[in-house]
């Protein structure tokens, strides 16, 4: 039982001993610290329907980032919005306090905030506001454990969940990261990784649309890399949304009619 | 999320629950079934998630070195969080949950330790490592995901659940140090060298709603928003009380809070077993799946 | 884990259970009946139309460089030239004639607020409900303040949908005395796709003398028949008191027996969705039958082991009869 656990009691050791030189963290051969491949993603584990009060939900599991997301709505707006034609997307994204290696405090910090916003406008343009006019749609974000590209997993799932709401959308937003650690590009990073890249790109994109939602990049890049950094993070998210596609499919077997 | 009751549903519910009947059909003791799951949180030390009828919570124990407290120096610390996540109700975004959380935290700390952080559920001096200078602090986070009333019993239960699959590091004093230094020491990484928590004195807690003139036992949210009072008891295997909270509502005539606690007692044995039963099934499919 | 969660109760499987419940699963999904599975679509997914042009474009529907995608994860449904994509999980979507049991969220003026599980909270006009007395009169001042009197917030009632409007709002009327305030019994919800339309939805059980309203939206009452309750006059039930509140009919107390056969269905309609089986009032019957058959008492019809044993009789059941009700 216990050998299936990371230790990870220590004060400062931990982060100590995550930032190491980038030669550790892959080896001549072009093999990973968990044994992937460069271009290789974490394997995933995607549900819905795991919160029973909600209208709508999904859970996610890459790797170590697990990742709970649940909708409510639609349902009426707060009076103290005023009047819209179109109806009002809100996202929340907090971390449980067991989510990091250290504790984390109690409160909205401003990685949460960031996290939210970046949320709200990944999913912006793929939900049909109007369908849903004077009324809003709560996506309630939980990170249960965080093991690096949180906030791609973070947007898959709620773009999960929100189809598993049937809220009506554009298509789905499958999202990944990429780390950049000297000329090496590491795709869908771990947090050892991520701590120690020297650039990093997210990307979420609606792929049957081929249309771009949110792109953030970090550090400082070659033409060369860029191009195929983006070319990584978009076939990644085709092969994310198709995942995504069955998962659904197969939670209507659960639905006898 | 219960909106509010009609008068006639609350008649309803109040008439049924003075017949003995309840509106899932269980009886005025019985509890609802519940499935236990072990070492959720891989780098937590201990965790557990615990599924009561709809309410659904996740504790996890996470140990940390630091200096015991002055007045208490062969003794670790230990702290409880509880958070009510926004997942559970949509009132609980931001900090709408901030004083049911408040509420339920410092009712766990009660019950498992004395206010002044002692206490006999855990044992705080097999915390210490160096006495007055290192000692191992657990910080006990448990999250509501989902709730359908009896937060604080399924909670009890998770706490215990999450420090029975909880391992502590066996530590190396490298170097003595004089007073004033910091020793050195090394922290084993090996699994095989944690040491286990014996919570056989980890209380379960009992919450008896008083509808109308009869109580329960794991009420409902439903069953929970016609209550006139509730009384919250730790009871421990050796049938002992360890700690009582009244919450909220009117007062109690002393009597009747007598029979309660010894009703208290009479269900937490029953409760008692089949947490420990479910613990030990949780642990075998743990192993299962090494 | 893989324990069944179904969006409601939770239950603990063993292994045998486990295995059990995986093999009626696959009986049902063979059994005839079930939509075809090559007619289910994910968002953005074209759907195959003849013609595009001459299609009605429903819900769930939308048109892309001339072709016709999905925006909703569902089925899809053929009906004439309309294409509609019906989802998962979908919310209740009002339509007229529907029989819906409600809240009162609100007491406003000329109007009451319901909430029907329905994107938004719907209206229920004053002029829209029998007044006391069953006289049809013009609404003076008087009935605007003593709405209250009718109906107050977080009351239950039946109704009927009146019409649905283009921009999404909705009126309900209980203009029949099979409409009103609604006494003596529980409510228990299910999701709403799990409810048919049918002719019928008030059920009169005799043999338990409970009656049963199967609400289109997914809120299903079931209580004390009327005829088993001591002096209880029709009119009074419907239209809430006609004086003194003491006349209500929610004032006589219900007996034991009565009592266990209103938990008994309420459970058999817990299974029923936790199974993710259609509701109906045969259906409900049949394993409230079975639970008492089988001896099974009320508290345990809520465990792993009567799921199962309800999960195995529906496969069979089906796998026999190859029609639908």
């Amino acid at each position: 039982m216990a050998a299936s656990r990371v230790s990870s009691y220590s004060l400062e050791s931990q982060r100590v001993s995550l930032a190491r030189g980038s030669s550790a963290l892959i080896s001549p051969e072009g093999v990973r610290e968990d044994g992937r491949s460069p271009h290789e993603c974490r394997p995933a584990f995607l549900q819905t329907g795991a919160v029973n009060a909600a209208a709508g939900s999904a859970y996610a599991e890459f790797g170590q980032t697990k990742v709970i997301v649940s909708v409510f709505g639609p349902r009426e707006s707060k009076k103290a919005q005023a009047y819209s034609d179109i109806g009002r997307l809100n996202c929340n994204v907090s971390f449980a306090t067991f989510a990091g290696s250290v504790r984390g405090k109690a409160g909205q910090s401003t990685e949460e905030k960031e996290y939210s916003q970046m949320l709200y406008k990944g999913l912006e343009g793929a939900v049909a506001l109007h369908t849903f006019p004077k009324t809003t749609v709560d996506v309630f974000a939980l990170i249960l454990q965080s093991g690096g590209g949180d906030l791609p997993v973070v947007l898959s799932c709620a773009s999960l969940a929100l189809a598993d709401a049937g809220i009506v959308m554009y298509d789905l937003v499958s999202a990944i990261s990429l780390s950049r650690l000297d000329t090496n590009l590491l795709l869908d990073a771990t947090l050892g990784e991520e701590i120690n890249q020297d650039g990093s790109l997210m990307l979420a994109c609606m792929a049957s649309r081929n249309e771009v939602t949110q792109l953030l990049l970090t550090g400082e890049w070659s033409q060369a890399n860029l191009s195929e950094g983006l070319k990584l993070c978009l076939d990644a998210c085709t092969k994310l949304a198709g995942l995504m596609r069955s998962t659904l499919k197969e939670s209507t077997s659960n639905i006898e009619d | 999320m219960v909106v509010g009751l009609s008068a006639a549903e609350r008649r309803y519910l109040t008439d049924g629950i003075a017949q003995g009947l309840r509106n899932d059909g269980r009886g005025l003791y019985d509890f609802r079934a519940f499935s236990v799951e072990l070492a959720i949180i891989p780098q937590a030390n201990g965790s557990a998630r615990v599924r009561l009828g709809a309410t659904d919570v996740i504790t996890s124990v996470k140990a940390e070195l630091g200096r015991p407290q002055a007045s208490r120096p062969s003794q670790g610390r230990v702290e409880i969080n509880i958070e009510c996540s926004s997942t559970a109700a949509p009132q609980f975004e931001g900090r709408g949950g901030e004083d049911l959380s408040l509420e339920l935290s410092r009712a766990l700390y009660r019950s498992l330790l004395c206010n002044n952080g002692t206490g006999p559920a855990i044992d705080l001096s097999a915390l210490t490592v160096i006495e007055g200078k290192l000692c191992w602090n657990l910080f006990i986070d448990g999250l509501v995901l989902s709730s359908d009333g009896n937060l604080l019993d399924v909670l009890a239960i998770a706490v215990k659940a999450a420090l029975s699959n909880t391992g502590i590091p066996k530590v190396e004093v490298t170097s003595a140090a004089a007073a004033e230094q910091e020793a050195d020491f090394e922290i084993s990484d090996n699994p095989d060298d944690f040491s286990g928590f014996d919570v056989s004195h980890v209380p379960v807690i009992i919450t008896l709603t008083k509808v109308g003139r009869t109580y329960i036992v794991d009420a409902t949210e439903e069953e929970e928003s016609q209550m006139s009072s509730a009384i919250s008891i730790a009871v421990n295997s050796a049938g002992h009380v360890c700690g009582i909270t009244k919450r909220g509502g009117a007062g109690l005539d002393p009597s009747v809070l007598l029979d309660m606690i010894s009703v208290a007692k009479e269900v937490s044995k029953s409760l008692l077993s089949t947490v420990d039963a479910e613990i030990m099934a949780a642990e075998s499919r743990g192993d299962d799946q090494m | 884990m893989e324990d069944v969660s179904s969006r409601g109760l939770h239950f603990q499987l063993s292994d045998s259970q486990r295995n059990r419940l995986r093999k009626s699963r696959e009986l049902l999904r063979e059994a005839p009946g079930n939509y075809h599975p090559s007619a289910f679509v994910n968002i953005a997914d074209p759907i195959h139309v003849e013609n595009e042009a001459t299609v009605l474009k429903g819900h769930g529907t939308q048109v892309l460089d001339g072709q016709l995608l999905a925006t909703l994860s569902g089925v899809v449904e053929r009906v004439d030239q309309l294409v509609t994509v019906k989802p998962l999980r979908c919310r209740y979507n009002a339509e007229t004639g529907d029989v819906v049991v409600g809240r009162i969220t609100e007491v406003g003026t000329k109007r009451w607020k319901v909430d029907i599980n329905f994107r938004q909270d719907v209206h229920l006009m004053l002029s829209a409900v029998n007044l006391p007395g069953g006289i049809q009169r013009r609404r003076t001042v008087i009935d605007e303040l003593n709405m209250r009197s009718l109906f107050e917030e977080n009351d239950l009632i039946s109704a009927e949908v009146q019409s649905v409007h283009s921009d999404g709002s909705v009126h309900l009327h209980t203009r029949s005395l099979k409409y009103g305030k609604l006494t003596n019994g529980q409510l228990v919800k299910v999701p709403p796709y799990l409810v048919k339309r049918l002719k019928q939805h008030f059920h009169n059980l005799k043999s338990c003398a409970v009656d049963m309203i199967i609400g289109c939206n997914g809120y299903i009452w079931i209580c004390a028949a009327v005829d088993s309750l001591p002096s209880n006059p029709e009119i009074e039930k419907i239209t809430g008191d006609s004086g003194a509140p003491e006349m209500d009919s929610c004032n006589e107390s219900i007996s034991l027996k009565v009592r266990e056969n209103i938990c008994r269905l309420a459970n058999s309609i817990r299974v029923l969705s936790a199974l993710g089986f259609l509701i109906y009032p045969d259906t409900i019957i049949d394993t409230f039958d079975a639970s008492i058959s089988k001896g099974v008492a009320i508290k345990d019809m809520l465990g792993a082991e009567f799921l199962v044993m309800i999960a195995e009789r529906e496969a069979s059941r089906r796998t026999k009869n190859n029609y639908m009700l």
